[in-house]
Protein backbone atom coordinates (compact mmCIF):
# COMPACT_ATOMS: atom_id res chain seq x y z
CA UNK A 1 0.00 0.00 0.00
CA UNK A 2 2.52 2.26 0.82
CA UNK A 3 4.97 1.97 -1.94
CA UNK A 4 1.94 2.53 -4.33
CA UNK A 5 1.39 6.18 -3.35
CA UNK A 6 4.82 7.35 -4.18
CA UNK A 7 3.32 9.51 -6.86
CA UNK A 8 1.29 11.35 -4.88
CA UNK A 9 3.77 12.66 -2.75
CA UNK A 10 4.83 15.96 -3.36
CA UNK A 11 9.12 15.24 -3.03
CA UNK A 12 11.00 13.02 -4.37
CA UNK A 13 12.31 11.71 -0.73
CA UNK A 14 8.85 10.17 -0.14
CA UNK A 15 9.20 7.18 -1.50
CA UNK A 16 12.11 6.58 0.90
CA UNK A 17 12.10 5.42 4.58
CA UNK A 18 14.62 7.93 6.33
CA UNK A 19 17.24 5.95 8.27
CA UNK A 20 16.24 5.05 11.84
CA UNK A 21 12.76 5.87 11.36
CA UNK A 22 10.33 3.61 13.24
CA UNK A 23 6.77 2.98 10.91
CA UNK A 24 3.94 3.37 12.72
CA UNK A 25 0.93 0.34 12.38
CA UNK A 26 -1.57 2.24 14.74
CA UNK A 27 -3.90 1.99 11.74
CA UNK A 28 -3.53 -1.77 12.09
CA UNK A 29 -3.87 -1.54 15.55
CA UNK A 30 -6.98 0.56 15.81
CA UNK A 31 -8.38 -1.73 13.30
CA UNK A 32 -7.82 -4.49 15.69
CA UNK A 33 -9.70 -3.16 18.98
CA UNK A 34 -12.11 -1.58 16.63
CA UNK A 35 -13.12 -5.50 15.58
CA UNK A 36 -12.77 -6.64 19.22
CA UNK A 37 -14.89 -3.92 20.99
CA UNK A 38 -17.41 -4.49 17.64
CA UNK A 39 -17.25 -8.25 18.47
CA UNK A 40 -17.64 -8.15 22.09
CA UNK A 41 -21.22 -6.38 21.21
CA UNK A 42 -22.16 -8.85 18.58
CA UNK A 43 -21.50 -12.21 20.40
CA UNK A 44 -22.49 -10.90 23.56
CA UNK A 45 -26.61 -11.14 23.29
CA UNK A 46 -26.38 -14.35 21.29
CA UNK A 47 -24.23 -15.77 24.22
CA UNK A 48 -26.99 -14.03 26.20
CA UNK A 49 -30.13 -15.29 24.44
CA UNK A 50 -29.30 -19.13 23.38
CA UNK A 51 -26.88 -19.64 26.74
CA UNK A 52 -28.14 -17.22 29.35
CA UNK A 53 -24.92 -16.09 29.80
CA UNK A 54 -25.10 -12.62 31.42
CA UNK A 55 -22.17 -11.79 33.00
CA UNK A 56 -21.55 -8.83 30.25
CA UNK A 57 -24.44 -6.68 29.61
CA UNK A 58 -25.72 -3.93 27.40
CA UNK A 59 -23.45 -2.14 24.78
CA UNK A 60 -21.79 1.22 24.76
CA UNK A 61 -25.01 3.32 26.20
CA UNK A 62 -24.15 1.22 29.30
CA UNK A 63 -22.04 -1.81 29.56
CA UNK A 64 -21.58 -4.24 33.01
CA UNK A 65 -18.79 -6.59 32.99
CA UNK A 66 -19.78 -8.37 35.89
CA UNK A 67 -20.19 -5.98 38.61
CA UNK A 68 -18.15 -3.09 36.76
CA UNK A 69 -20.38 -0.94 35.42
CA UNK A 70 -20.11 2.01 32.68
CA UNK A 71 -22.51 4.72 31.97
CA UNK A 72 -21.66 6.66 28.84
CA UNK A 73 -21.10 10.55 29.88
CA UNK A 74 -23.59 11.87 27.38
CA UNK A 75 -26.84 9.58 28.18
CA UNK A 76 -26.26 9.72 31.92
CA UNK A 77 -25.44 13.57 31.82
CA UNK A 78 -28.86 13.38 30.55
CA UNK A 79 -30.79 11.69 33.09
CA UNK A 80 -28.93 13.74 35.54
CA UNK A 81 -30.06 16.72 33.77
CA UNK A 82 -33.66 16.14 32.93
CA UNK A 83 -34.79 14.22 35.83
CA UNK A 84 -33.18 16.81 38.09
CA UNK A 85 -31.57 14.55 40.72
CA UNK A 86 -28.48 12.81 41.16
CA UNK A 87 -28.32 9.00 41.28
CA UNK A 88 -24.95 7.94 42.33
CA UNK A 89 -24.76 4.12 40.44
CA UNK A 90 -24.67 6.63 37.43
CA UNK A 91 -22.54 8.64 38.36
CA UNK A 92 -19.58 6.30 39.29
CA UNK A 93 -20.24 4.68 36.19
CA UNK A 94 -19.87 7.69 34.45
CA UNK A 95 -16.14 8.48 36.39
CA UNK A 96 -14.27 5.80 33.97
CA UNK A 97 -15.39 6.94 30.78
CA UNK A 98 -14.88 10.71 31.71
CA UNK A 99 -11.12 9.80 32.85
CA UNK A 100 -10.77 8.52 29.91
CA UNK A 101 -11.83 11.63 27.81
CA UNK A 102 -10.30 14.02 30.22
CA UNK A 103 -6.72 12.54 29.51
CA UNK A 104 -7.42 11.13 26.13
CA UNK A 105 -9.65 12.77 24.48
CA UNK A 106 -12.41 11.02 22.04
CA UNK A 107 -10.41 7.88 22.23
CA UNK A 108 -14.03 6.36 22.22
CA UNK A 109 -14.96 7.63 19.04
CA UNK A 110 -11.71 6.62 17.18
CA UNK A 111 -10.91 2.92 19.05
CA UNK A 112 -14.28 1.81 20.21
CA UNK A 113 -17.32 2.83 18.42
CA UNK A 114 -19.00 0.49 16.81
CA UNK A 115 -19.65 2.77 14.17
CA UNK A 116 -16.75 4.07 13.67
CA UNK A 117 -15.94 0.37 12.97
CA UNK A 118 -18.52 0.04 10.33
CA UNK A 119 -17.61 3.15 8.80
CA UNK A 120 -13.64 1.87 8.59
CA UNK A 121 -14.88 -1.36 7.23
CA UNK A 122 -17.12 0.50 4.48
CA UNK A 123 -14.02 3.10 3.81
CA UNK A 124 -11.74 0.20 3.31
CA UNK A 125 -14.53 -1.48 1.29
CA UNK A 126 -14.28 1.68 -0.99
CA UNK A 127 -10.98 1.94 -1.35
CA UNK A 128 -10.79 -1.44 -3.11
CA UNK A 129 -13.88 -0.72 -5.38
CA UNK A 130 -12.76 2.86 -6.12
CA UNK A 131 -8.59 2.22 -6.57
CA UNK A 132 -8.84 6.08 -5.30
CA UNK A 133 -6.74 6.42 -2.19
CA UNK A 134 -8.30 9.41 -0.81
CA UNK A 135 -12.03 10.49 -0.50
CA UNK A 136 -12.79 14.25 -1.70
CA UNK A 137 -14.67 15.54 0.75
CA UNK A 138 -17.62 17.43 -1.26
CA UNK A 139 -20.10 18.12 2.07
CA UNK A 140 -18.06 20.19 4.38
CA UNK A 141 -19.41 22.19 7.43
CA UNK A 142 -17.50 24.31 10.11
CA UNK A 143 -16.33 22.12 12.59
CA UNK A 144 -17.70 24.37 15.12
CA UNK A 145 -21.64 22.96 14.27
CA UNK A 146 -20.36 20.05 16.92
CA UNK A 147 -20.29 22.56 19.68
CA UNK A 148 -23.94 23.87 18.50
CA UNK A 149 -24.96 20.14 18.14
CA UNK A 150 -24.09 19.24 21.87
CA UNK A 151 -25.71 22.15 23.11
CA UNK A 152 -29.14 21.76 20.72
CA UNK A 153 -29.17 18.48 21.69
CA UNK A 154 -29.34 19.12 25.76
CA UNK A 155 -31.34 22.49 25.69
CA UNK A 156 -34.23 20.46 23.39
CA UNK A 157 -33.81 17.64 25.19
CA UNK A 158 -34.65 19.54 28.70
CA UNK A 159 -37.53 21.29 27.04
CA UNK A 160 -39.34 18.27 25.51
CA UNK A 161 -38.45 16.38 29.14
CA UNK A 162 -37.21 13.70 27.63
CA UNK A 163 -33.87 12.70 26.30
CA UNK A 164 -33.90 12.16 22.30
CA UNK A 165 -29.93 11.15 21.66
CA UNK A 166 -30.49 8.17 23.79
CA UNK A 167 -32.64 6.15 21.19
CA UNK A 168 -31.19 8.16 18.23
CA UNK A 169 -27.84 7.45 19.42
CA UNK A 170 -25.92 5.84 16.48
CA UNK A 171 -23.35 4.33 18.82
CA UNK A 172 -26.35 3.27 20.51
CA UNK A 173 -28.54 2.04 17.92
CA UNK A 174 -26.03 -0.48 16.48
CA UNK A 175 -25.61 -2.38 19.78
CA UNK A 176 -30.12 -2.17 20.11
CA UNK A 177 -29.93 -3.51 16.45
CA UNK A 178 -28.08 -6.07 17.53
CA UNK A 179 -29.84 -6.76 20.27
CA UNK A 180 -33.20 -6.85 18.38
CA UNK A 181 -31.86 -9.11 15.98
CA UNK A 182 -30.62 -11.81 18.60
CA UNK A 183 -33.25 -10.99 20.92
CA UNK A 184 -37.07 -10.39 18.62
CA UNK A 185 -35.21 -11.71 15.21
CA UNK A 186 -36.62 -8.23 14.13
CA UNK A 187 -34.77 -4.69 13.57
CA UNK A 188 -35.77 -1.72 14.76
CA UNK A 189 -36.91 1.29 12.29
CA UNK A 190 -34.73 3.88 13.39
CA UNK A 191 -31.99 1.42 12.00
CA UNK A 192 -32.35 3.38 8.83
CA UNK A 193 -30.42 6.12 10.64
CA UNK A 194 -27.25 4.40 10.48
CA UNK A 195 -27.94 3.63 6.43
CA UNK A 196 -27.88 7.70 6.58
CA UNK A 197 -24.74 8.22 8.04
CA UNK A 198 -23.43 5.52 6.03
CA UNK A 199 -24.42 7.33 2.66
CA UNK A 200 -22.89 9.96 4.46
CA UNK A 201 -19.95 8.97 4.13
CA UNK A 202 -19.79 8.42 0.36
CA UNK A 203 -19.61 12.85 0.33
CA UNK A 204 -17.56 13.53 3.50
CA UNK A 205 -15.44 11.13 5.55
CA UNK A 206 -16.64 10.65 8.88
CA UNK A 207 -18.99 13.21 8.22
CA UNK A 208 -21.46 12.25 11.42
CA UNK A 209 -18.73 11.70 13.66
CA UNK A 210 -17.35 15.04 12.96
CA UNK A 211 -20.23 17.61 12.82
CA UNK A 212 -23.21 16.00 14.35
CA UNK A 213 -22.38 13.24 17.36
CA UNK A 214 -23.07 15.13 20.61
CA UNK A 215 -21.45 12.06 22.29
CA UNK A 216 -18.33 12.70 20.17
CA UNK A 217 -18.84 16.63 21.10
CA UNK A 218 -19.54 16.15 24.77
CA UNK A 219 -15.98 13.71 24.77
CA UNK A 220 -14.28 16.05 22.60
CA UNK A 221 -15.00 19.07 25.33
CA UNK A 222 -14.35 17.15 28.38
CA UNK A 223 -11.03 16.35 26.45
CA UNK A 224 -10.27 19.73 25.54
CA UNK A 225 -7.32 19.88 27.79
CA UNK A 226 -6.06 16.66 27.17
CA UNK A 227 -2.81 15.19 27.65
CA UNK A 228 -2.51 12.86 25.12
CA UNK A 229 -2.02 14.72 21.63
CA UNK A 230 -0.66 14.75 17.97
CA UNK A 231 2.24 16.95 18.19
CA UNK A 232 4.06 18.28 14.93
CA UNK A 233 8.17 18.62 15.18
CA UNK A 234 8.81 21.53 12.06
CA UNK A 235 12.12 20.74 11.66
CA UNK A 236 11.37 17.64 10.22
CA UNK A 237 7.96 18.48 8.80
CA UNK A 238 7.92 19.06 4.67
CA UNK A 239 4.65 20.00 4.46
CA UNK A 240 4.23 17.53 2.26
CA UNK A 241 -0.12 17.67 2.83
CA UNK A 242 0.17 13.35 3.17
CA UNK A 243 -1.55 13.78 6.60
CA UNK A 244 -4.47 16.36 5.46
CA UNK A 245 -5.51 13.62 3.36
CA UNK A 246 -5.86 10.89 5.59
CA UNK A 247 -7.22 12.84 8.57
CA UNK A 248 -11.06 11.54 8.63
CA UNK A 249 -11.53 14.42 10.70
CA UNK A 250 -10.41 17.21 8.52
CA UNK A 251 -7.47 18.34 10.28
CA UNK A 252 -4.69 19.48 9.21
CA UNK A 253 -1.88 17.66 11.70
CA UNK A 254 1.06 19.37 10.16
CA UNK A 255 0.33 23.00 10.99
CA UNK A 256 -0.79 21.83 14.77
CA UNK A 257 -4.54 21.07 14.63
CA UNK A 258 -3.67 17.52 16.02
CA UNK A 259 -3.45 19.65 20.16
CA UNK A 260 -7.21 20.94 18.94
CA UNK A 261 -10.64 19.84 20.45
CA UNK A 262 -11.34 17.94 17.35
CA UNK A 263 -8.56 15.47 17.30
CA UNK A 264 -9.60 11.98 18.12
CA UNK A 265 -6.05 10.68 18.61
CA UNK A 266 -6.62 7.76 15.84
CA UNK A 267 -3.07 7.97 14.75
CA UNK A 268 -3.48 7.99 11.22
CA UNK A 269 -1.59 11.35 10.27
CA UNK A 270 1.46 9.66 11.84
CA UNK A 271 0.95 6.45 10.16
CA UNK A 272 0.78 8.25 7.17
CA UNK A 273 4.15 10.63 7.67
CA UNK A 274 7.17 9.64 6.24
CA UNK A 275 9.39 11.86 8.02
CA UNK A 276 8.75 11.01 11.59
CA UNK A 277 7.46 14.58 12.09
CA UNK A 278 4.00 13.58 13.93
CA UNK A 279 4.25 12.03 17.50
CA UNK A 280 2.03 10.94 20.60
CA UNK A 281 3.34 12.79 23.30
CA UNK A 282 1.82 13.21 26.99
CA UNK A 283 1.68 16.86 27.59
CA UNK A 284 2.52 17.64 30.93
CA UNK A 285 1.91 21.27 31.72
CA UNK A 286 1.32 22.62 28.39
CA UNK A 287 4.88 21.35 26.98
CA UNK A 288 5.55 18.18 25.27
CA UNK A 289 8.60 16.27 26.87
CA UNK A 290 8.57 13.89 24.61
CA UNK A 291 11.88 13.88 21.56
CA UNK A 292 10.57 16.84 19.94
CA UNK A 293 11.98 19.62 22.51
CA UNK A 294 9.85 22.71 21.09
CA UNK B 1 -30.75 24.14 -2.28
CA UNK B 2 -28.07 25.67 -0.60
CA UNK B 3 -26.30 24.16 1.99
CA UNK B 4 -27.43 26.22 5.05
CA UNK B 5 -31.09 26.40 4.37
CA UNK B 6 -31.52 22.57 4.04
CA UNK B 7 -29.96 22.48 7.46
CA UNK B 8 -31.90 25.28 8.98
CA UNK B 9 -34.92 22.89 7.28
CA UNK B 10 -33.88 19.95 8.79
CA UNK B 11 -33.18 21.59 11.83
CA UNK B 12 -36.89 23.09 12.30
CA UNK B 13 -37.93 19.85 11.01
CA UNK B 14 -36.53 17.43 13.60
CA UNK B 15 -37.76 20.64 16.19
CA UNK B 16 -41.67 20.52 15.75
CA UNK B 17 -41.73 16.79 14.85
CA UNK B 18 -43.38 16.27 18.49
CA UNK B 19 -45.42 19.46 17.87
CA UNK B 20 -47.39 17.69 14.92
CA UNK B 21 -51.14 18.26 15.20
CA UNK B 22 -53.36 15.12 15.94
CA UNK B 23 -52.83 12.06 16.25
CA UNK B 24 -49.71 11.85 15.07
CA UNK B 25 -47.98 14.48 17.46
CA UNK B 26 -49.69 13.05 20.50
CA UNK B 27 -48.34 9.51 19.74
CA UNK B 28 -45.29 10.59 19.78
CA UNK B 29 -45.13 11.69 23.36
CA UNK B 30 -47.73 9.91 25.03
CA UNK B 31 -46.95 7.04 27.53
CA UNK B 32 -46.94 3.28 25.80
CA UNK B 33 -47.92 1.87 29.66
CA UNK B 34 -51.65 0.75 29.86
CA UNK B 35 -53.50 -1.80 30.57
CA UNK B 36 -51.63 -5.37 30.24
CA UNK B 37 -48.55 -2.89 29.05
CA UNK B 38 -46.89 -2.71 32.03
CA UNK B 39 -42.69 -1.57 33.21
CA UNK B 40 -40.81 -4.16 34.71
CA UNK B 41 -40.33 -3.94 38.68
CA UNK B 42 -39.63 -0.97 40.34
CA UNK B 43 -39.94 1.45 37.13
CA UNK B 44 -40.46 5.18 38.43
CA UNK B 45 -43.60 6.76 37.69
CA UNK B 46 -44.38 7.22 33.64
CA UNK B 47 -43.87 11.15 34.74
CA UNK B 48 -40.23 11.05 34.24
CA UNK B 49 -39.35 7.21 33.49
CA UNK B 50 -38.79 8.20 29.32
CA UNK B 51 -36.13 11.02 30.79
CA UNK B 52 -34.35 8.97 33.57
CA UNK B 53 -33.98 5.64 31.54
CA UNK B 54 -31.36 6.00 29.02
CA UNK B 55 -32.37 2.49 26.61
CA UNK B 56 -29.17 0.34 27.73
CA UNK B 57 -31.49 -2.46 26.98
CA UNK B 58 -29.49 -4.34 30.16
CA UNK B 59 -32.68 -4.79 31.82
CA UNK B 60 -33.97 -6.38 28.68
CA UNK B 61 -30.75 -8.62 28.45
CA UNK B 62 -30.88 -9.97 31.84
CA UNK B 63 -34.50 -11.08 31.93
CA UNK B 64 -34.32 -14.86 31.62
CA UNK B 65 -38.18 -15.10 31.07
CA UNK B 66 -37.91 -13.01 27.70
CA UNK B 67 -41.12 -10.86 29.28
CA UNK B 68 -39.24 -7.38 29.01
CA UNK B 69 -39.15 -5.94 25.10
CA UNK B 70 -37.85 -2.98 23.53
CA UNK B 71 -39.62 -0.51 22.29
CA UNK B 72 -38.84 0.97 18.94
CA UNK B 73 -39.32 4.75 17.25
CA UNK B 74 -43.04 3.68 16.82
CA UNK B 75 -43.23 4.53 20.43
CA UNK B 76 -42.13 7.96 19.82
CA UNK B 77 -39.85 9.53 22.53
CA UNK B 78 -40.87 6.38 24.65
CA UNK B 79 -38.55 4.20 21.50
CA UNK B 80 -35.77 1.98 23.45
CA UNK B 81 -37.30 1.78 26.88
CA UNK B 82 -38.63 -1.67 28.56
CA UNK B 83 -42.17 -2.82 28.61
CA UNK B 84 -44.01 -6.20 29.61
CA UNK B 85 -46.65 -7.51 27.70
CA UNK B 86 -48.58 -9.35 30.48
CA UNK B 87 -50.27 -11.51 28.39
CA UNK B 88 -47.79 -12.81 26.28
CA UNK B 89 -45.83 -13.76 29.12
CA UNK B 90 -45.85 -12.06 32.14
CA UNK B 91 -42.98 -10.64 35.16
CA UNK B 92 -42.26 -13.48 37.24
CA UNK B 93 -40.90 -11.26 39.61
CA UNK B 94 -36.98 -12.37 39.92
CA UNK B 95 -36.00 -9.01 40.41
CA UNK B 96 -32.67 -9.40 38.09
CA UNK B 97 -33.50 -6.51 35.96
CA UNK B 98 -33.75 -4.12 39.15
CA UNK B 99 -30.33 -5.06 39.89
CA UNK B 100 -28.45 -4.10 37.06
CA UNK B 101 -30.11 -1.19 36.20
CA UNK B 102 -27.29 1.35 35.72
CA UNK B 103 -29.51 4.82 35.85
CA UNK B 104 -32.47 3.90 38.66
CA UNK B 105 -34.88 3.88 36.49
CA UNK B 106 -35.81 0.24 38.12
CA UNK B 107 -35.34 1.31 41.73
CA UNK B 108 -34.07 -1.48 44.00
CA UNK B 109 -36.81 -3.05 45.91
CA UNK B 110 -38.18 -6.35 47.33
CA UNK B 111 -40.09 -8.57 45.81
CA UNK B 112 -43.23 -7.78 47.66
CA UNK B 113 -42.99 -4.31 47.15
CA UNK B 114 -43.39 -4.59 43.20
CA UNK B 115 -46.17 -2.57 42.41
CA UNK B 116 -46.19 -3.01 38.28
CA UNK B 117 -50.04 -2.35 38.61
CA UNK B 118 -52.97 -3.90 39.81
CA UNK B 119 -55.29 -6.89 38.73
CA UNK B 120 -58.57 -6.21 38.04
CA UNK B 121 -61.28 -8.88 37.06
CA UNK B 122 -63.83 -8.15 34.75
CA UNK B 123 -67.31 -10.04 36.18
CA UNK B 124 -68.98 -9.88 33.22
CA UNK B 125 -66.58 -11.98 31.69
CA UNK B 126 -64.38 -14.38 34.30
CA UNK B 127 -65.84 -17.82 33.76
CA UNK B 128 -66.18 -17.96 38.03
CA UNK B 129 -68.17 -14.86 38.44
CA UNK B 130 -70.64 -15.53 36.00
CA UNK B 131 -71.28 -18.99 36.91
CA UNK B 132 -70.39 -20.93 33.93
CA UNK B 133 -67.89 -22.77 35.92
CA UNK B 134 -65.99 -23.56 39.03
CA UNK B 135 -62.59 -21.78 37.32
CA UNK B 136 -59.64 -20.62 39.74
CA UNK B 137 -56.95 -20.22 37.51
CA UNK B 138 -55.73 -16.94 38.90
CA UNK B 139 -55.63 -18.05 42.38
CA UNK B 140 -53.78 -21.30 41.54
CA UNK B 141 -51.22 -18.99 39.80
CA UNK B 142 -50.77 -16.30 41.60
CA UNK B 143 -47.40 -16.40 43.27
CA UNK B 144 -49.63 -14.42 46.11
CA UNK B 145 -52.33 -16.97 46.95
CA UNK B 146 -54.52 -16.40 49.58
CA UNK B 147 -52.95 -12.80 50.24
CA UNK B 148 -52.90 -10.67 46.38
CA UNK B 149 -55.93 -13.34 45.31
CA UNK B 150 -58.47 -15.06 47.79
CA UNK B 151 -61.62 -17.20 47.04
CA UNK B 152 -64.84 -15.44 48.25
CA UNK B 153 -67.32 -18.09 47.89
CA UNK B 154 -65.28 -19.65 45.11
CA UNK B 155 -65.35 -16.68 43.27
CA UNK B 156 -61.97 -14.50 42.82
CA UNK B 157 -61.22 -11.37 44.50
CA UNK B 158 -58.07 -9.34 44.38
CA UNK B 159 -56.46 -7.63 47.22
CA UNK B 160 -54.45 -4.51 46.08
CA UNK B 161 -52.29 -4.08 49.44
CA UNK B 162 -51.04 -7.51 47.98
CA UNK B 163 -50.99 -7.56 44.17
CA UNK B 164 -47.55 -6.69 42.84
CA UNK B 165 -49.60 -6.91 39.28
CA UNK B 166 -46.73 -8.96 37.62
CA UNK B 167 -49.42 -10.31 35.30
CA UNK B 168 -48.89 -14.43 35.74
CA UNK B 169 -52.97 -14.13 36.42
CA UNK B 170 -53.62 -12.38 32.90
CA UNK B 171 -50.76 -14.69 31.34
CA UNK B 172 -52.97 -18.06 32.79
CA UNK B 173 -57.09 -16.99 32.24
CA UNK B 174 -58.14 -19.35 30.17
CA UNK B 175 -61.21 -16.39 28.82
CA UNK B 176 -59.63 -13.93 26.04
CA UNK B 177 -62.07 -11.20 25.58
CA UNK B 178 -59.90 -9.41 22.89
CA UNK B 179 -56.99 -9.33 21.17
CA UNK B 180 -54.68 -8.20 24.71
CA UNK B 181 -57.70 -8.47 27.02
CA UNK B 182 -58.68 -11.22 29.51
CA UNK B 183 -61.05 -11.50 32.10
CA UNK B 184 -58.33 -9.99 34.62
CA UNK B 185 -56.08 -7.30 33.28
CA UNK B 186 -53.51 -5.33 34.94
CA UNK B 187 -53.73 -1.88 35.31
CA UNK B 188 -50.72 0.06 35.57
CA UNK B 189 -52.42 2.46 38.68
CA UNK B 190 -49.14 3.63 40.20
CA UNK B 191 -47.33 4.45 37.09
CA UNK B 192 -49.46 7.66 36.69
CA UNK B 193 -48.63 8.43 39.95
CA UNK B 194 -46.31 11.92 40.17
CA UNK B 195 -43.13 11.81 41.71
CA UNK B 196 -43.24 14.51 44.57
CA UNK B 197 -46.66 13.35 45.63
Amino acid sequence: MKTAETTLGAKKTDGQHLPGRQKNHYGRLRLTVLTGAFLLIFINPVLNYYWHINFIQGWYQSFALGNLWFVSPLEGLESLLLTKSLYLPSLIGMVVPVLIALSLGRVFCSWLCPVSFILEIFDRLRKLISQKKYLKNTLLITKKALWFTLIAELVLSMIFGAPFFVFLSPPGLVGREIMMLAFFHTVALEGVILLLILALELFTRRFYCRTFCPLGALLAFIGKKRRLQVHVDPTSCTNCGKCEKVCPMGLLPNVGEGTSAYCWNCGECLDSCRHDALHFCWEEKGVCPGKTNR
Amino acid sequence: MERRSFLKILAAGLTCLPLLPGPAGAKLLQSPVTTNRLRPPGAVPEEIFPAKCIRCGRCVEVCPYRSITMLDIRAGIHAGTPLIEAENIPCYLCMKCVDVCPTGSLRRIQQEETRMGLAVINRFHCAAWIGTILCRTCYDKCPYADKAIRLDQLRPVIDESACTGCGICTNACPVTVAEDRKAINIEPLYARAKVTG
